[in-house]
C-alpha cells in the first residue's frame, strides 16, 4: 500500500534529523526508501543498466555528504531528485556519442496493461509487436531528445509525477515543464510513428 | 500534451532491474561509504565527532569573518600606537633641553657641568633620531 503524503514527509523529517544528527543507519533507510524511485529516473534517462548503478551510488555519495546543508525549504523527496537529476544530466554531457545502451527486462506485467493489450490486440499492423523490439525503439526514442526534455519526459511519461513537482526539481516554470513535454511528444511521435494509433 | 506517446512511454515502467538488485546495490553503498569514511584526514573525523557531540554548538560562518576583521583592527591600531610611541619618544628627547649631568663622585676626575645651549653639545645620545635606549638589542 502506498504511503500517505503526509506520513511519508513526517518520516523523512526525522529520519534526516537523524542523519543531520550522525546516525547513518537513518540515511541508510532513505537509501533504501528512494533507490527504485531514483534508479528509474536515472535509468530511463541513460538507457544503461551500469551507468545507472554508477550514478545512483555518486547520487547518495553526493547526498550523504550534502545533508548538513539541507535545511528543509523543499521536500527530502525533491531536494534528492534535484539533486540526481543535475548529476545524470552533467554525466550526459561527458558521456561520449557512442555508447551502448544496457536495458533491464521487462516485467512480465506489462501483458496485462491495458494500453499494451489495445495496442497488441488491434486488427492493424501493431499487432506484430515484438516486445524486445518495442523496448528497443521506446529507448531510442528517449536518447533522440535534449537531455532536458528527457528529463520531463522521464519525471511526466513514465514516473508519473504532477508538473509542479516537476518544476521544483528542475527549477522552472510549470509552463516550461508543459512547453517541453509537447515539444518533446511532437518529436517522439514521429520516431515512434509504427507504434502509435492513426 | 500527446495522449498517445504518454501511454506509450508508461510502458516503459515495466523495464526493471533484477529483483536482488536493490539489495546487492545497497550493500555496494555501505561499504563504499565506509571506505570513504576512513580515507578522510583524522583531522575532519576528529571535528566531525566535535560537532557530532555538540549539536546545539553552531557558530554561523560570518561569525570567523566578523573575528578576523577585529583581529586585523586590534593589530593595525596597536602597530600604529606603538609607532606613534616610539615617534613621539624620539621628538621629546630631540626636544628637551635639559642637560643631562653625570654626577661623579668626589674626588673622580674633574666635574664638568655641560652647557644649556645645544649648539655647543649636541647629543651624543641621539642615533638616527632615536634614543639609544630605544634600540632594539640584536642579542635575544
Amino acid at each position: 500500500m502506498t504511503e500517505a503524503p503526509e506520513e511519508q514527509e513526517i518520516n523523512d523529517v526525522d529520519l534526516v534529523a537523524q542523519t543531520q544528527a550522525g546516525d547513518p543507519r537513518a540515511f541508510d533507510q532513505l537509501v533504501r526508501k528512494y533507490s527504485p524511485r531514483l534508479y528509474g529516473l536515472v535509468y530511463h534517462m541513460t538507457s544503461n543498466h551500469e551507468d545507472t548503478n554508477d550514478l545512483l551510488q555518486d547520487i547518495f555519495a553526493k547526498a550523504y555528504r550534502s545533508i548538513r546543508g539541507f535545511k528543509g525549504k523543499s521536500s527530502f523527496y525533491t531536494w534528492l531528485h534535484t539533486i540526481a537529476t543535475n548529476m545524470t544530466i552533467n554525466f550526459l554531457k561527458k558521456r561520449s556519442r557512442t555508447y551502448n545502451m544496457s536495458l533491464d527486462d521487462v516485467d512480465n506485467g506489462i501483458q496485462h496493461d491495458p494500453d499494451f493489450i489495445e495496442m497488441t490486440s488491434g486488427s492493424d499492423a501493431r499487432r506484430e509487436v515484438d516486445l524486445k523490439e518495442l523496448q528497443q525503439r521506446l529507448n531510442e526514442a528517449m536518447m533522440k531528445l535534449s537531455k532536458e526534455h528527457r528529463a520531463v519526459v522521464t519525471m511526466f511519461d513514465i514516473q508519473g509525477m504532477p508538473h509542479a513537482e516537476i518544476g521544483k526539481i528542475l527549477g522552472i516554470s510549470e509552463g516550461t515543464v508543459r512547453s517541453r513535454l509537447f515539444y518533446a511528444h511532437r518529436q517522439l511521435q514521429n520516431y515512434l510513428q509504427e507504434f502509435l494509433a492513426n | 500534451m500527446n495522449p498517445d506517446v504518454h501511454r506509450l512511454l508508461r510502458l516503459k515502467r515495466y523495464e526493471h532491474p533484477t529483483p536482488d538488485y536493490f539489495e546487492s546495490f545497497f550493500d555496494e553503498f555501505q561499504e563504499r561509504q565506509r571506505a570513504e569514511l576512513l580515507r578522510q584526514p583524522t583531522w575532519k573525523l576528529l571535528l566531525e565527532r566535535v560537532f557530532n557531540a555538540f549539536p546545539e554548538f553552531h557558530v554561523p560562518r560570518l561569525a570567523y569573518a566578523g573575528v578576523g576583521v577585529a583581529a586585523v583592527v586590534l593589530s593595525t591600531f596597536i602597530m600604529v600606537s606603538q609607532e606613534d610611541e616610539t615617534t613621539a619618544g624620539a621628538s621629546l628627547a630631540l626636544n628637551d633641553p635639559r642637560p643631562t649631568v653625570n654626577v661623579l663622585p668626589a674626588g673622580q676626575g674633574d666635574i664638568r657641568l655641560p652647557s644649556s645651549s645645544r649648539s655647543e653639545f649636541p647629543p651624543h645620545y641621539v642615533l638616527e633620531a632615536r634614543p639609544v635606549s630605544y634600540e632594539s638589542p640584536y642579542s635575544f
